[in-house]
């Protein structure tokens, strides 16, 4: 066996190993939620490790040490209580799908991606925390997505090409195929919203990268046309929100759609367009977290309810505060640089659909604010007693928005993958530049 | 509209070319190779950051002392802010850049500093005024519950601004005119106040659109130009504007689609009509805060297009809105600050009609002009700010005497005053525009930038002696000839100040004469709005100088209704505040009608 196969088993294999080690530690929270810790800290130590030797692309190099740094932070501040036992498991067997779907090759790569939404989608029907039809629509979009994934197996060249494109398309959300990325974020318990808030994107967007080169034009325009749409529907969706949860998850799907549109119109993935996933994907995931900790000391309330939490909390307030700045694409952060890399690459030639980015990212500033705004300031409310963030959930916000910044201050080089282009790139026909 | 392709119009770009051509070579001749070091010069920026940290780190029994502390840094950067002004003046400017285009590890954000005399100037204005509004604060905020985190906040401001005018390239501007958006939010907050944090969201979201529309302007600059590097860029539009097609038949000259969206970026910070309903909103901010907003946050407008003026005179369109923009603020400004009753709002209405005349000069190709006029709007709007507690507390204690009853009407208006009214308004200008055309080689006739600035030197000298008459301080000859005497000294000085000011930001004669070519009007269209403001402005004159000695003035009964009815209009604010905030809900109720009605709904 060579050393890239070692690695990559080894890669996959522990996360694995280590959900079904973990049944053996079933009913003893706080040791489970250790050993999931150690897992995740393994997986990452371990991809570290093997990161020279693996057959990925350099611009893959953030996502493969992301996607286990996400699983311990977001291990890392839940509360040690048996109701989420479940999802720990379930993370690190995402975790090792969803590395899987890096290192793997061919149809083994396709597999896991497969066997991600089938866990997502399972872990939809059996437990989703708000019955209603949205969970409803993202177990059938996941169902859609494994379907059309085990039709890309089997299929011969174009069909399968399309129906790759539609797995992608459920992963790295792109309306109307969004239903299961949004279900996933508002609708399941512990630390899964928080993961997979970076972990399908990521998993999409590594797929449209390897899908993109044989793509024809015809999809690839409509796809760009969806995604310019559903850029102005996460952003109309996430100003009428008063649930942060589901508020998060279609801002993120306004910003993924940006990405979408930028991969189907320039047919090319800079550096740039890697650091944004990962930083809207992480910003996302801080947020959640944030969230979370507050529901676990008032229970999932609406916006309205709460308020005045800069003076009893005063560590949450900084760490929402920056998260959401983060979010919104202010700078240091790296939405702001990943998106600006994006629309300064040479790739990007033509400005069209560029009003409507402005757009949302200007939407952005008034639903993003408006959440630690209305949570932090005004009136504190003497009936409900405050306690501010415990060391662990203090610590993980306080890594992830670390990350954040350092997505946005680093050398882009480092990463960037072969620099030609997947495609010639397309040019907007209207409005044009005259130079 | 299509952009037309005038000789004259080619001449423009000529002009701007080749003067970016002179500039570029005097930057690589070799006095520059003698000049000092000026890496040290990086410091006047960062030095306010260690007064941050002097603020935050430590416990709260020595804070106090290490607030004090916190001025020495702070007056080190007013300090080295002067010493790199002296240096730039007699060395020419300086680039340091920690980014290399080509290197590998180049960084995400581009940091780098550029240090020529425009940033040399406003540092030292913005180091200035942050020293002593600093020190002024220590006092000022002693005990208050937010006494750490003001300071603070008044030290990274400073640091932020220092950054944003030495800027190497328009990517760090734009990344440091974002965070002074937040900065903003944050100044204006108070914890403890409804109004306040209303306030502090609406500023916010409202820099926000012009964030946007400045994102969008230097994408379409880096999309057309292939660079943000300022020089660079400013050669390669004078070379190959480039042009967009907006639909058929209707084509847009590049640098005016780009100077278009980077002129609403400034609209929003320097509180532009009708972008401008932030300032008034964030009044209810501490009084420091406010002196540090009026004399520097809100000139980064003004900044803005004085840094990319070369690219701006490549747009007579872009220079034109801004003149409209400019003097619509200025009027409404003026008047609904007529119409205050409260003394910060007062003030704060009184800095955006001083930002519409900003943005004017800017229109009118007089972009020294602008930072001139921000340099003395800044000190004096400081001051009055640090002051107007002092009023208001004095106000509020002093016994208010009853109004001493005065004859209605007087039987004659005095010959003595009327003579000065004459000298005034028709000799003095006269003698200013005679002196300025001889002494001073201003090419009047050829430069309506010239004649707009005799044209404000007039109203303002002419301002002043109404204001005195009206307060019956010409009752003398020797009073009167004393008056005029001044008036002329201040008058000439401030005409050699601002051409010496001029000559100083901008060496270049050609590139100087460019900006006003490029910001022409029309000649007839000049003529008539000259006309037109001269006879209103002599008409009210004569009214206010009617009414104030008791005359009885005929005024149709439409224009007195009119009258009451502007009144109430500027006194709330031509209900924009209200505008704003109906079409703010109707957006709200349109979003929650979608989001009912979409499929997989969650609410």
């Amino acid at each position: 066996m060579t050393a890239w196969a070692t690695a990559s088993l080894l890669i996959v294999v522990t996360p694995l190993l280590g959900a079904a080690s973990g049944l053996l530690l079933w009913g003893h929270p706080r040791m489970l939620k250790v050993w999931g810790l150690l897992v995740a800290a393994a997986s990452f130590l371990m991809t570290c490790w093997s990161l020279g030797s693996l057959p990925v692309a350099a611009g893959a190099f953030p996502h493969l040490l992301l996607l286990p740094l996400t699983a311990f932070l977001s291990l890392l501040g839940q509360p040690a209580h048996r109701s989420n036992q479940p999802a720990w498991l379930l993370s690190l067997l995402l975790l090792g799908f969803g590395l899987g779907t890096f290192v793997g090759e061919g149809p083994l790569s396709l597999m896991c991606l497969l066997l991600v939404l089938a866990l997502v989608g399972l872990a939809l029907a059996v437990h989703h925390v708000f019955p209603g039809p949205a969970a409803w629509w993202g177990i059938g979009t996941l169902g859609c997505g494994v379907l059309s994934l085990a039709l890309a197996l089997v299929a011969p060249s174009p069909v399968s090409s399309l129906a790759f494109l539609v797995g992608c398309a459920i992963a790295l959300p792109l309306v109307p195929l969004h239903h299961g990325y949004v279900a996933a974020l508002t609708a399941l318990p512990g630390n899964l919203p928080a993961f997979l808030a970076l972990l399908l994107p990521t998993l999409g967007f590594h797929g449209l990268e390897a899908a993109l080169p044989e793509l024809p034009d015809g999809p690839a325009q409509a796809a760009a046309g969806l995604a310019l749409a559903g850029t102005l529907y996460g952003s109309l969706k996430a100003l009428a929100q008063a649930r942060p949860a589901v508020l998060i998850a279609y801002g993120n799907l306004a910003f993924l759609s940006i990405l979408w549109w930028y991969l189907a119109e320039t047919r090319t993935a800079p550096s740039p367009a890697a650091v944004y996933l990962s930083a809207v994907g992480l910003a996302g995931s801080g947020l959640l977290l944030a969230w979370y900790a507050l529901c676990a000391r008032y229970g999932d309330v609406d916006l309205r309810a709460l308020s005045g939490l800069a003076r009893p909390m005063p560590r949450f307030a900084v760490a929402l505060s920056l998260l959401a700045l983060a979010a919104l694409g202010l700078p240091p952060f790296g939405v702001f640089s990943g998106l600006v890399g994006m629309l300064l690459a040479p790739s990007y030639a033509a400005p069209g659909g560029l009003l409507v980015i402005v757009i949302v990212w200007l939407c952005a500033s008034w639903y993003f604010f408006d959440l630690p705004h209305r949570l932090l300031f005004g009136p504190e409310r003497a009936t409900l007693r405050h306690q501010d963030l415990r060391g662990p959930e203090a610590a993980s916000l306080a890594l992830v928005i670390v990350i954040l910044l350092m997505l946005g201050v680093m050398p882009s080089r480092p990463i960037e993958s072969a620099p030609a282009p997947l495609h010639p790139t397309a040019t907007a026909e209207f409005p044009a530049w005259t130079k | 509209m299509q952009a037309s392709r005038t000789p004259s119009q080619r001449e423009r770009l000529a002009f701007v070319f080749w003067g970016l051509v002179g500039r570029a070579n005097q930057a690589s001749s070799p006095r520059k190779a003698v000049a000092p070091d000026m890496s040290l010069s990086i410091l006047v920026p960062l030095l306010p950051l260690a007064t941050v940290f002097l603020v935050l780190i430590g416990g709260p029994a020595t804070q106090h002392g290490r607030a004090k502390l916190g001025v020495v840094p702070m007056a080190m950067a007013f300090l080295g802010a002067i010493a790199t002004l002296g240096v730039v003046a007699a060395h020419g400017s300086a680039d340091l850049r920690f980014y290399e285009p080509a290197s590998v590890g180049r960084l995400a954000l581009p940091l780098g500093f550029r240090i020529d005399r425009l940033s040399a100037v406003m540092m030292v204005l913005i180091a200035g005024v942050g020293a002593v509004i600093y020190r002024y604060s220590v006092g000022y905020l002693y005990q208050d519950r937010d006494f750490r985190r003001f300071l603070a906040l008044i030290g990274f401001t400073t640091f932020v601004l220092l950054s944003m005018v030495s800027s190497a390239n328009l990517l760090m501007l734009f990344v440091c005119w974002q965070l002074l958006s937040y900065l903003l939010y944050l100044l204006a907050h108070n914890l403890s106040h409804a109004a306040t944090l209303d306030g502090a969201f609406r500023t916010f979201t409202l820099l926000r659109v012009g964030d946007a529309a400045f994102l969008a302007g230097i994408v379409l600059a880096h999309s057309l130009y292939g660079t943000l590097e300022f020089d660079e860029l400013f050669l390669r539009a004078a070379e190959a504007p480039g042009a967009l097609a907006l639909a058929p038949g209707l084509e847009l000259s590049g640098p005016t689609v780009v100077t278009l969206l980077l002129f609403v970026g400034a609209m929003s910070k320097s509180a532009q009509f009708p972008l401008h309903i932030w300032l008034p909103r964030s009044l209810y901010a501490p009084t420091p805060v406010h002196a540090l907003l009026h004399a520097g946050i809100i000139n980064a407008g003004g900044f803005l297009l004085n840094r990319l003026a070369p690219l701006y005179g490549l747009s007579s369109t872009t220079l034109h809105v801004a003149f409209v923009i400019g003097s619509l603020t200025a009027i409404l400004g003026a008047a609904m600050m007529l119409a205050q009753n409260d003394i910060k709002k007062t003030l704060g209405f009184s800095t955006i009609g001083q930002m519409g005349y900003m943005i004017m000069e800017c229109g009118l190709g007089a972009f020294s002009l602008a930072i001139f006029h921000l340099i003395a709007h800044g000190l004096f709007k400081a001051t009055v700010f640090l002051n107007c507690g002092n009023v208001i507390h004095k106000a509020r204690h002093e016994p208010v005497l009853p109004r001493v009853a005065r004859p209605s009407e007087e039987t004659e208006l005095s010959r003595l005053a009327w003579a000065t009214g004459f000298v005034t308004t028709l000799l003095l200008p006269l003698v200013i525009l005679l002196v300025a055309h001889g002494i001073l080689h201003i090419p009047i006739r050829d430069s309506q930038g010239a004649v707009i600035f005799l044209f404000f030197s007039w109203v303002t000298s002419s301002q002043a002696i109404l204001t005195l008459t009206r307060l019956r301080a010409v009752a003398s000859w020797k009073v009167s000839a004393a008056m005029l005497a001044t008036l002329l000294l201040v008058v000439f000085t401030y005409l050699f100040a601002a051409e010496s000011f001029t000559a100083f930001l901008y060496p270049d004669p050609t590139e100087l004469a460019s900006y006003f070519h490029a910001a022409a009007l029309p000649t007839p269209l000049f003529d008539a709005l000259v006309a037109t403001t001269t006879l209103l402005i002599v008409l009210g004159w004569v009214y206010l100088y009617a009414r104030s000695h008791g005359r009885t003035v005929r005024v149709p009964a439409w224009a007195e209704r009119g009258q009451a009815h502007l009144y109430v209009l500027f006194l709330n604010r031509l209900y924009l505040d209200e505008i704003y905030a109906k079409l703010g809900l109707a957006v709200a109720r349109a979003m929650t009608c979608l989001d009912r009605r979409s499929w997989g709904r969650t609410g």
